[in-house]
């Protein structure tokens, strides 16, 4: 456990970028376990980032939420039509 | 090598038309909702969605006998939407709102890096769970098309990096550079969303 819990009220913005992409990594799930503990840990003592890392769960589920679309009732009934269709001509592979 | 075990697993070699069609129907079908939703990210209209869903639908099983069983056939179906997508329907469409794609604005670009939190804070995230859905698809589709397939495809469908590079074909390096940059583009445009519904500090319940 790192026992220093420093934030980055003093960071440039070149350091506070790498802060995000962290954030972003952890989020993406594409960290490693130690690297896991270690943003969880800077996200304890640091508002700025804490504060990044809300939005950036309030984005993700906001755009989630509005990208949800229903394809029309008819449409799997047409995929198959054709899909039965194209399967007559086609025993081999289309040039 | 005999025929005598009906395994599950070997349905590439023997499986018949029938058989092949009812395995595609289940497996591959039930993300017709999925990919249209993606395809209408790309098409921007609920008919060449269409048309798209069903190209790709075609193609894939046209192909479904290279698709591994086991493997993300989710991913490998995105792939063909992609694909059919980048080569068909983009290259025939042209529509000049979308020939940006490829050059962000400079001070977009600008914009977006270096202010990489100044683009919404506590207040405007409020907001945020209050943006109608139109708005936030108006901001995605304000995202240079890259981008924005990278975003969709890791917040949408929480695809990894690797898959999104297979289903882009692209460097995983690169799937992280689009993210990135497409993630703070995204972010300050929500923030412009969220300012000209009104909602500024303190006003987010009104």
């Amino acid at each position: 456990m790192s026992e220093k819990t420093t934030d980055c009220a003093d960071c440039d913005d070149t350091e506070h970028a790498a802060r995000l992409a962290r954030i972003y990594e952890y989020l993406d799930g594409a960290l490693s376990y130690e690297d896991i503990e270690e943003v969880r840990a800077h996200l304890d003592g640091c508002p700025e980032c804490a504060s990044d890392y809300d939005l950036e769960c309030l984005i993700r589920t906001a755009v989630r939420r509005s990208c949800v679309e229903r394809a029309p009732e008819t449409l799997k009934i047409t995929i198959m039509e054709k899909i039965s269709r194209i399967r007559v001509e086609a025993g081999h592979e289309p040039g | 090598m005999t025929e005598s075990t009906p395994s599950a697993v070997d349905t590439a070699g023997e499986e018949t038309e029938a058989e092949r069609r009812a395995r595609f129907e289940r497996d591959a079908l039930q993300y017709v909702d999925q990919l249209y939703s993606a395809a209408m990210r790309m098409t921007r209209n609920p008919q060449d969605a269409e048309d798209l869903v069903q190209e790709a639908y075609t193609k894939a099983y046209s192909a479904f006998h290279q698709y591994k069983p086991g493997t993300n056939l989710k991913a490998w179906l995105y792939r063909i939407l992609t694909n059919t997508y980048i080569n068909i329907y983009r290259k025939k469409q042209r529509q000049p709102h979308q020939a940006n794609t490829d050059t962000v604005e400079d001070w977009q670009m600008a914009q977006a890096a270096e202010h990489t939190s100044s683009g919404l804070r506590s207040a405007e995230a409020e907001a945020l769970d209050h943006l109608p859905d139109s708005d936030v698809k108006n901001a995605l589709q304000q995202i240079p098309e890259e981008f924005r397939l990278a975003v969709y495809f890791s917040d949408v469908e929480g695809f990894a990096y690797k898959e999104i590079a297979e289903i882009l074909n692209i460097p995983i390096g690169t799937v992280m550079s689009r993210l990135h940059r497409g993630r703070k583009l995204l972010r300050n445009l929500l923030a412009d969303y969220a300012r000209e519904r009104g909602f500024q500090r303190g006003e987010a319940r009104s």
